[in-house]
């Protein structure tokens, strides 16, 4: 139990932004600890998030893209919406940022292991499903889970996140990486087609497998219907639900769908969990 | 400990005495509603009135309130504490519903992961000196849930208006401390007491609603989609005026206040409600609680059914704020009539 | 047609009648698919809001002195269940005391609703009671029953029982009100059934704002501050104006933030004046943003200075006739602009 008070931020500084898209309106922001017990203390997992501050503009909660086992530092991809994340873009290499967390509940590493992973994700929403990539590829875990298949869609290839990293995944063997766009486009040789459609040609075995999909509504609609097609139960397909937040620890009470806080119940739901609350997210 | 007396001429003395060591907060008279206020003028408590406008929860839950301040030095940024947190407060004059209400809060600011500090430090920090209601209003239905105009556990000292006087019982070790620094209230007689008992009485059956609200509750397990969400918010004009009034309402907003001029600022709170639009309203533009249908619906299932699911405690204390100002008499007690009346059939919560 | 020689008391009774009659006849002759009025509160000073749709109901509607919230409020935005389930609107007929008729005249000129779609069923209002003021001479009594006995208000308490003259007990707004009906709309008269006036200007004096324009700047200042210190911001005014319709109020905008929604009292007070500044040329002095104040706060001086400055300026009252544009929505060449341009 956290005894502080709980919404004093730690401090952070930037250590460097790299645009992720064509329109430059993704960034993702490497972030290190001022102070390296705080550094110590921020133990994540893959899914969780923080509350990222911008002194005098506001904060908002943001996915972990980094994998608790990338050192040193804490990745943060952020698009530019709202007030806070337009002042995010505004930020330099040096300025300081504040950072709540790890808060949520994160992918459940623990239930995933010796299972086959399937992962499945729509544009910009790919930060923690890059998390939970990068964790199961260590080496330190990759043996604790099975095959690892990875299905990624975006519009078009210019909004593709991660490259570089999506180049060394595609070089190894032990996990399947299959990209999709939206739309036939010069100098694109993977896949075309939305995502669910996509999910359905390669046809995933439901056989000791956990899905996490992440992505627009829509997106994330349509993948649904197909895995159940293709006999996925509830229990096996995760989702990361996105609300509004502003305390991030339950205690604001805007994050709520039904008798759960997305913010600490969540942000991880299983389709089966899902089902049971009211449609109100 | 024994009962005592305090005489209500004595209540200046008392107040001398108390706040050598506490901020003493209490009813007063402000621009005609009744507010629980810093007491600077003994003579402004109010000692004859049935509750107050504002909830006392605005004294240590405040419309606004400092997370903290933070200056950039530099390149650094330096983050302060708020500082009024381990002062002491007394809140004399409370109801036994509000004071209920402090119990609630504080379960809900304590429970999880993490704790609200700020919330819970100034809970431990403040002493509640309370007062039966010996004539509940019309609109009072406290002993529905679970209440009574005479309930005392959630106060540190309780009181009993017997007229010119009051009958004083310590209910807690902090009570107990507070009293035992009083040397000079008399002992109350037995005849104190038994008149304490008749008011009790008379208090319990004056209260003229009752609802059975562990129908309810059972009822709103399901039903999430009933017709009845429609009728029940057609004319709720969606204002916060229910949920600022009410004492288990905690909901907040948090804003950053900057002062480029001087390179520094604070991070607020305020009060919110999930009455207005933005509540829920994301930067996207998707807005899962589009319009008042949901938006009602959620503050009746919040105080009914998610809070005895999560805590075992029902989020309501029945002090009828709500039903006395809502602007289009929305009155909750019809409201938890009509949901009664639903039939108890299953329904499946998936549309 | 309402006797305004008979007491207040008869007056409601007639009213009331005339509410049940036309609204039983828009329903059975199919004319409206719904019907917005007043029903009985479930305490003393309310009404509540009640929206019918079959003739069975009929009697549920009801007309009394506390008949405080501007049902306009409910037709812009359209309130969700005044449509069917395509989406498509239902058509409505609405209790129209005046300043109701004027909320919806004035909505139809800046063309937010088609008064073609709207069956007004006017009646000749006989004042709201201000409750605040009616509470604070009784200090902190409990009333327990609040009727209309003649021209007098009897409230009764466990141990009281108390009479006041009604007419003197009004919303300060109702007590220099000359549109106590809906304005008759000269090219559209089936919009009103029941009673209307026909007025095209008002002949007011202002001059109970007099006394406030008298008062020097520190007064005012001071009259200000006194009058918005207890308001906790909970926007029951806004969302009780017809005029306030604004999907992304001012209050909420964050880019720009232009003040902040704490209770301090600077920012209160840009809040209320603010608003009153957008209600210039709108405002139809209903008094339902005072009468449904939680904490009491009487705006009736701040829209009574308005609608002055408004009149003088302009030669114009909102509310009266649908196609005359109102003043804030054009500019004419006339304006006087002696703010930023010498007179000549």
């Amino acid at each position: 139990m956290h005894k502080e008070n709980p919404y004093i931020p730690k401090i952070t500084t930037i250590k460097s932004i790299i645009s992720e898209n064509d329109v430059n309106d993704i960034k993702t922001f490497e972030l290190v600890f001022d102070k390296s017990e705080d550094y110590k203390n921020f133990k994540y997992i893959p899914g969780q998030f923080s509350e990222l501050s911008i002194f005098g503009k506001g904060e908002c909660p943001i996915g972990i893209a980094s994998s608790p086992t990338e050192k040193d530092s804490i990745k943060f991809t952020i698009k530019k919406m709202g007030t806070v994340t337009t002042a995010f873009h505004n930020m330099e290499v040096g300025e300081k940022i504040g950072i709540r967390g790890p808060l949520g509940n994160g992918w459940p590493i623990e239930q995933m292991k010796g299972k086959n992973i399937i992962i499945i994700g729509g544009g910009f929403a790919f930060s923690t499903l890059r998390s939970l990539t990068e964790f199961i590829l260590d080496e330190k875990h990759r043996d604790d889970y099975e095959d690892l298949l990875v299905i990624y869609g975006n519009r078009n290839p210019g909004e593709v996140l991660y490259k570089n990293d999506i180049k060394c995944w595609q070089k190894r063997d032990d996990i399947e990486v299959i990209l999709t766009i939206d739309n036939e486009a010069e100098g694109w040789d993977y896949k075309v087609g939305y995502v669910a459609p996509v999910v359905k040609e390669v046809g995933p075995s439901p056989e000791n497998a956990l899905v996490a999909v992440c992505g627009p509504p829509i997106m994330i609609k349509t993948t649904i219907d197909v895995l159940e097609e293709l006999n996925f139960k509830g229990v096996q397909i995760l989702n990361s639900l996105e609300m509004r937040m502003k305390c991030g620890i339950g205690k604001c009470g805007r994050c709520n769908v039904g008798d759960k806080y997305v913010c600490i119940d969540g942000p991880v739901f299983s389709l089966a969990e899902l089902r049971k609350l009211p449609d109100e997210y | 400990m024994k009962k005592k007396i305090l005489l209500k001429e004595q209540i200046k003395k008392f107040y001398e005495k108390l706040r050598e060591n506490y901020n003493f907060y209490g009813p007063i008279e402000e621009n005609g509603n009744i507010v629980f206020s810093k007491i600077l003028d003994p003579e402004d408590i109010i000692l004859n009135y049935y509750n107050s406008k504002i909830p006392p929860k605005s004294v240590i839950l405040p419309q606004k309130e400092i997370l903290f301040e933070y200056e950039k030095k530099g390149d650094e940024i330096e983050i302060e504490e708020p500082e009024n947190i381990e002062e002491k407060n007394i809140i004399f004059g409370i109801r036994p519903c509000d004071a209920h209400s402090f119990y609630l809060l504080k379960n809900f600011f304590e429970y999880g992961e993490y704790e609200d500090t700020l919330f819970t430090r100034k809970r431990k920090n403040t002493t509640l000196i309370g007062i039966g209601c010996n004539t509940p209003r019309q609109t009072c239905f406290c002993t529905s849930l679970g209440g009574h105009p005479f309930k005392k556990e959630d106060m540190d000292i309780f009181l009993v208006d017997l007229g010119e006087k009051y009958l004083v019982k310590s209910i807690s070790k902090k009570g107990e401390e507070i009293l035992n620094q009083i040397s000079w209230l008399s002992d109350a007689t037995k005849s104190d007491i038994q008149k304490a008992e008749k008011l009790s009485k008379t208090a319990e059956e004056l209260i003229s609603t009752e609802i059975d609200i562990e129908k309810a509750i059972s009822i709103l397990k399901n039903n999430f989609n009933h017709p009845i969400w429609k009728e029940i918010s057609e004319n709720c004009i969606g204002c916060g005026s229910c949920a600022f009034l009410c004492p288990t309402c905690h909901c907040f907003d948090v804003i950053d206040e900057e002062d480029h001029y001087n390179n520094r600022g604070k991070r607020i709170r305020i009060w919110d409600t999930c009455q207005f639009t933005l509540y829920t309203l994301e930067t996207s533009g998707h807005n899962p609680r589009p319009s008042k249908i949901e938006r009602c619906r959620n503050r009746i299932l919040h105080k009914f059914s998610y809070y005895p699911s999560n805590y075992d405690l029902i989020g309501c204390v029945g002090c009828g704020r709500c039903i006395n100002w809502c602007p289009a008499n929305n009155d909750l007690r019809i409201i938890l009539k009509k949901i009664n009346k639903i039939d108890k059939k299953e329904e499946s919560i998936v549309a | 047609m309402v006797n305004r020689l008979s007491t207040i008391q008869e007056q409601n009774t007639k009213i009331e009648q005339l509410i049940r009659d036309k609204a039983l006849k828009l329903l059975k002759e199919d004319e409206v698919d719904a019907i917005i009025g007043y029903s009985s509160g479930t305490i003393p000073f309310k009404t509540c809001p009640i929206i019918i749709r079959s003739e069975e109901d009929v009697d549920k509607l009801i007309w009394n002195n506390f008949c405080a919230m501007n049902l306009a409020k409910y037709l812009v935005p359209l309130i969700p269940t005044l449509k069917d389930e395509e989406g498509k609107n239902l058509r409505v007929g609405i209790i129209a005391k005046g300043c109701v008729g004027r909320a919806l005249i004035h909505l139809a000129a800046e063309k937010q609703l088609d008064l073609k779609k709207i069956k007004m069923i006017g009646i000749p209002c006989n004042g709201i009671i201000n409750r605040s003021q009616l509470l604070r001479e009784l200090q902190q009594e409990e009333i327990l029953e609040a009727s209309i006995s003649d021209d007098e208000i009897i409230l009764k308490g466990r141990n009281f029982q108390k009479k006041f003259p009604i007419k003197e007990y009004l919303n300060e707004l109702c007590k220099k009100c000359e549109v106590k009906s809906p304005p008759k709309i000269p090219d559209l008269v089936e919009a009103c059934v029941g009673e209307c006036q026909e007025i095209s200007a008002i002949e007011q004096d202002f001059e109970d704002v007099s006394e406030f324009e008298s008062k020097t700047s520190e007064e005012r200042w001071e009259y200000i501050k006194e009058l918005l210190s207890p308001c906790i911001r909970c926007y029951a005014c806004r969302e009780a104006c017809p005029m306030c319709y604004c999907s992304l109020c001012f209050v909420d905008q964050k880019l720009p933030r232009w003040f902040g929604k704490t209770t301090e009292l600077s920012e209160t007070i840009v809040f209320h004046l603010v608003r009153a500044m957008h209600l210039a040329g709108r405002c139809v002095a209903c008094g339902a943003c005072s009468s449904v104040c939680p904490m009491g706060i009487d705006l009736h001086l701040i829209t009574r200075k308005l609608e002055q400055i408004v009149k003088e300026r302009f030669d114009f009252t909102s509310g009266l006739d649908p196609q005359i544009a109102p003043p804030m929505h054009q500019f004419k060449m006339e304006d006087k602009q002696e703010f930023i341009l010498e007179e000549e």
